[in-house]
């Protein structure tokens, strides 16, 4: 890494003085891996400090050039300031792989020029990403959030960390709509979240554990849902139970909030009524924890209960039915290593903007 | 699909098919052996690992050779093989996610009453993991006891209906799917007899691959290569398997046997043991029409039809074409390495059995064939492989014509390199494409160029193992990565004309070729006769 600053024309420049200076002598050019654009937005230096440490595990499973833009408070700078950092790994036959990161900073007024900057310093025929670690929900971003995804085809954000959760939720389906249509004819973006990627092995899961070949009806018997999370997860919560909802065509009927503690609502589904809760505990990780869905198994009343069994597992239990708990290996997932996967995921979900749509009626709902 | 009746399930919406696998048991036959230590268990682990497995999901090895108390044996010789073999680590803590799962049953292949033990431990381990009676048979044996295997499954009730969609029942078979024609039909056969088409999985491990799997990729997802992929653009192909082991391994610091493949290998041959199966699956990938989807059966067809295409060899077109022979004492790493015959004479006498009478087995095959539709005519497809070459290189190289000689090409200072596109399978899964551009300076002076793709460097991460890969698409149901009946069929028809020609031919001696060494003299002079030469890997 250079350690001073650099004027933004001299970034190439010295990102491959640097290159040229890691390769070995008499050894075979240095390579530079490099499979998308990644752009990191953060607010300030603190939360950038914190990301920086998650950079490398993430181009170690997705090698990208990676512009790390920090806007800052503050009276104005004059100019963007530029760092550059390149890591490198040794390859077959003494090869040096590098990639790179680039610092962009700015404070006060000046922030504006940033998407400047880094519409100058992206590798053309890419892929461009955007991992929007702001807490602020991107529908609520403003025109920071536009001026810098003019160009990407992905934005990553992580509805875990939102200062406005509900508002976020309730929201965020008419926003995913928006942003995927994107401003031109024929171009191709998506939005992914962080919270759906965590919540993975709980569908999976639920899917497995309701598989109608294994234990007919027991989808359509469904009499209540109850979501448990702890601290800071109630998007996480919402999403589930959004998921829920759209998969089996519920519809939001009436909602009762006790603040802070949980949500109730009253759902119509095609076979009747269903009672869905999500609960808030007073400690513990910021996840969801627990799920109860009470409904027929095997003709008797039972329930099918998923929780988190020892941190690499999660559990079904099918309560009344007699039959074996069903365990699925959930592998920790690092922060690094969902942005990286998520890097290469670069289909539409239309599942999660289904279930997103539903989520904004219950939040909607909620908030009313 | 053998999942095809199974009633739809609203909470699987977009979510991967090889995610989709139902609860089941995977029973491994011979797992004691050494494809189980190196390859499948590792494999298995490393699924866990990635939390690809379906919930409740377990492991029971059938065989003999447990010592001491079975289920203890079993985990310690998969702890041994993750510990030796596996792509990530041994975490403790997966560790014991594993191995609780896992079980041995000991007994004979051939012993009914063993069979009616492993009955009892899977029901015993359904009702432990919540699997409602799915399994998975994979017959890691020798070829002539996989009949003995599904017949006692059979007699014991094992083997559920074909269509079953929850308790199913599917049979993965290993290669070598017989020894010549008659005998793949045999085992086709008695297999066929007890399990469905669609209940059976013939393996080639080859076909799991990244590298092959994205043949399909670069053919059909880049505009700039179907329309070149034919007799009017590509002057030739060549197929190549190298290896640089022999069929002893040696510890590296000992010198010391560790282990050999002479046994199996002294039966086998270079053309059944690589050529037969895959790299003729390689070449049905690189030469097949576009399949119009991706669903098995249609994939499964395209590439069948290249085998039906495979111009038929005359036992003088084999005498023409084909090139066998075998290694003597060489050199590979720096260290003298012996002959194929003295390995051979070592492992039999080290086993005091009767030493054959020297070994007329092939190490070594190159050929060229031709493929007798539109898109190939007159193309040449040169295929290559070998034991104790210099290097372990496996690629496909698809060269194009030269450019018409004006302009650049009218009086060359230099020969014009053509253009190559070269799929590296292994070691290292990656691209390259060769062209020619002008070096820098007031002269035209032209010069070779090689664009470069890596997987490993370019993507990053870690490629997983083509067992883990063809496991999943197994417990999903999904046969596209396997062989067909009629492929194993084709392909051992396509090299019946090879096998009887040597057998008639009884010479005692094969050309030679020292270790080390890209292959015997009658290799170069298969391909230089064409006017062209191997590539140097």
């Amino acid at each position: 890494m250079t350690a001073t600053e650099l004027p933004l024309r001299d970034v190439e420049r010295e990102l491959a003085r640097e290159r040229a200076r890691v390769k070995p002598p008499d050894g075979p050019p240095t390579l530079l891996a490099c499979m998308s654009n990644l752009i990191v937005f953060c607010n300030g230096s603190e939360q950038a400090e914190k990301l920086s440490k998650e950079l490398p595990a993430i181009v170690a499973l997705h090698p990208a050039r990676v512009l790390l833009v920090i806007a800052e408070p503050g009276p104005p700078d004059k100019d963007v300031r530029a760092g550059i950092e390149v890591w490198c790994k040794e390859g077959e036959n003494q090869t040096r792989i590098c990639t790179e990161e680039i610092a962009l900073r700015a404070q006060g007024a000046c922030v504006a020029h940033l998407p400047f900057a880094v519409r100058e310093l992206l590798m053309g025929d890419l892929p461009t990403n955007l991992w929007w670690t702001a807490p602020q929900p991107p529908p609520l971003a403003g025109p920071m959030l536009a001026d810098l995804t003019e160009h990407v085809q992905q934005v990553i954000f992580d509805s875990h960390g939102w200062t406005e959760p509900h508002r976020g939720v309730a929201m965020a389906a008419a926003w995913l709509e928006h942003f995927e249509r994107g401003p031109q004819e024929g171009g191709w973006r998506v939005a992914s979240d962080l919270n759906w990627r965590r919540l993975k092995y709980w569908r999976r899961l639920l899917a497995q554990a309701f598989d109608p070949a294994l234990v007919p009806g027991a989808l359509e018997s469904i009499r209540e849902v109850l979501v448990e999370h702890g601290p800071h997860a109630v998007t996480q919560a919402w999403q589930l139970v959004g998921w829920l909802a759209s998969r089996l065509h519920w519809k939001v009927q009436t909602a009762k909030v006790q603040p802070g503690v949980e949500f109730r609502w009253q759902v119509a589904t095609p076979q009747g009524k269903v009672a869905v809760c999500v609960h808030r505990l007073p400690d513990g990780p910021a996840e969801v924890r627990h799920v109860r869905i009470a409904c027929s198994l095997d003709g008797k009343p039972g329930a099918v209960d998923v929780s988190v069994q020892d941190d690499r597992r999660l559990a079904a239990t099918l309560n009344g039915s007699g039959r074996a708990t069903r365990t699925l290996t959930v592998p920790p997932s690092s922060i690094a290593d969902l942005v990286a996967r998520q890097l290469s995921d670069r289909e539409r979900d239309p599942v999660f903007r289904e279930s997103m749509a539903v989520a904004q009626v219950f939040a909607q709902s909620a908030m009313h | 699909m053998a999942q095809s009746n199974a009633p739809a399930n609203p909470l699987t919406a977009g979510m991967p098919k090889t995610l989709l696998q139902q609860p089941c048991v995977l029973v491994i036959f011979g797992a004691a052996g050494d494809l189980s230590w190196r390859k499948l268990l590792p494999a298995v682990y490393n699924l866990n690992v990635d939390g690809l497995l379906p919930s409740n999901f377990a492991v029971v090895g059938f065989g003999v050779g447990s010592q001491g108390e079975p289920d203890e044996w079993i985990r310690n010789r998969a702890r041994d093989g993750i510990q030796h073999f596996s792509r990530q680590p041994l975490d403790e803590s997966h560790w014991a996610d594993f191995a609780r799962a896992l079980f041995y049953v000991e007994g004979s292949f051939a012993d009914a009453h063993a069979y009616q033990q492993l009955k009892a431990k899977l029901e015993a381990v359904d009702q432990q993991f919540g699997v409602p009676g799915a399994r998975i048979f994979y017959l890691a044996v020798p070829p002539n006891a996989a009949g003995v295997c599904v017949d006692h499954l059979k007699d014991v009730g094992m083997v559920a209906d074909a269509e079953e969609p929850v308790a199913f029942t599917r049979v993965i078979v290993e290669k070598p799917i017989g020894h010549d024609l008659d005998s793949a039909r045999e085992i086709i056969r008695v297999v066929g007899k007890v399990f469905a088409e669609n209940q059976t999985y013939r393996i080639d491990h080859y076909l799991g691959k990244e590298t092959v799997q994205n043949l399909l990729v670069i053919r059909f997802a880049n505009s700039i290569f179907e329309p070149l992929w034919n007799q009017k653009y590509i002057d030739h192909v060549q197929i190549t398997v190298a290896e640089e082991e022999g069929l002893t391994h040696r510890d590296p610091d000992t010198g010391a046997v560790t282990g050999s493949r002479i046994g199996y290998y002294e039966e086998v041959g270079a053309l059944r043991d690589m050529v037969q199966n895959h790299m003729l699956q390689v070449l049905c990938i690189t030469a097949m029409e576009p399949p119009w989807s991706l669903d098995p059966d249609i994939v499964r067809d395209a590439k069948m039809g290249v085998l039906r295409c495979l111009h038929p060899m005359t036992p003088e077109d084999v005498d023409r074409s084909v090139v066998r022979a075998q290694y003597i004492g060489g050199e590979v790493h720096g260290e003298e390495v012996p002959s194929y015959r003295h390995e051979v004479r070592d492992y039999f006498a080290g086993r005091k059995q009767p030493i054959p009478a020297d070994s007329t087995t092939e190490t070594f095959v190159a050929m060229r064939l031709f493929i007798d539709n539109w898109r190939w005519a007159g193309v040449p497809f040169y295929l290559r492989t070998g034991k104790r070459l210099p290097k372990r290189a496996s690629e496909v190289a698809i060269q194009f014509r030269d450019v018409p000689q004006v302009l650049f090409n009218a009086h060359p200072d230099v020969p014009l390199e053509p253009t190559v596109l070269s799929l590296r399978v292994q070691p290292e899964e990656g691209l390259s494409l060769r062209i020619v551009s002008k070096l820098p300076g007031p002269k035209v002076r032209l010069f070779p160029v090689k664009l470069e793709f890596n997987y490993s460097a370019g993507f990053g991460g870690e490629t997983p193992e083509a067992y883990e890969r063809l496991l999943l698409d197994v417990m999903a149901g999904d046969a596209t990565l396997f062989m067909r009946r009629d492929a194993v069929e084709a392909a051992w028809q396509f090299v019946m004309p090879m096998i009887e020609r040597w057998a008639q031919s009884r010479t005692r001696f094969l050309p030679e070729y020292r270790a080390g060494t890209w292959g015997p003299l009658e290799a170069d002079k298969l391909i230089a006769a064409d006017g062209r030469q191997w590539r140097t890997l």
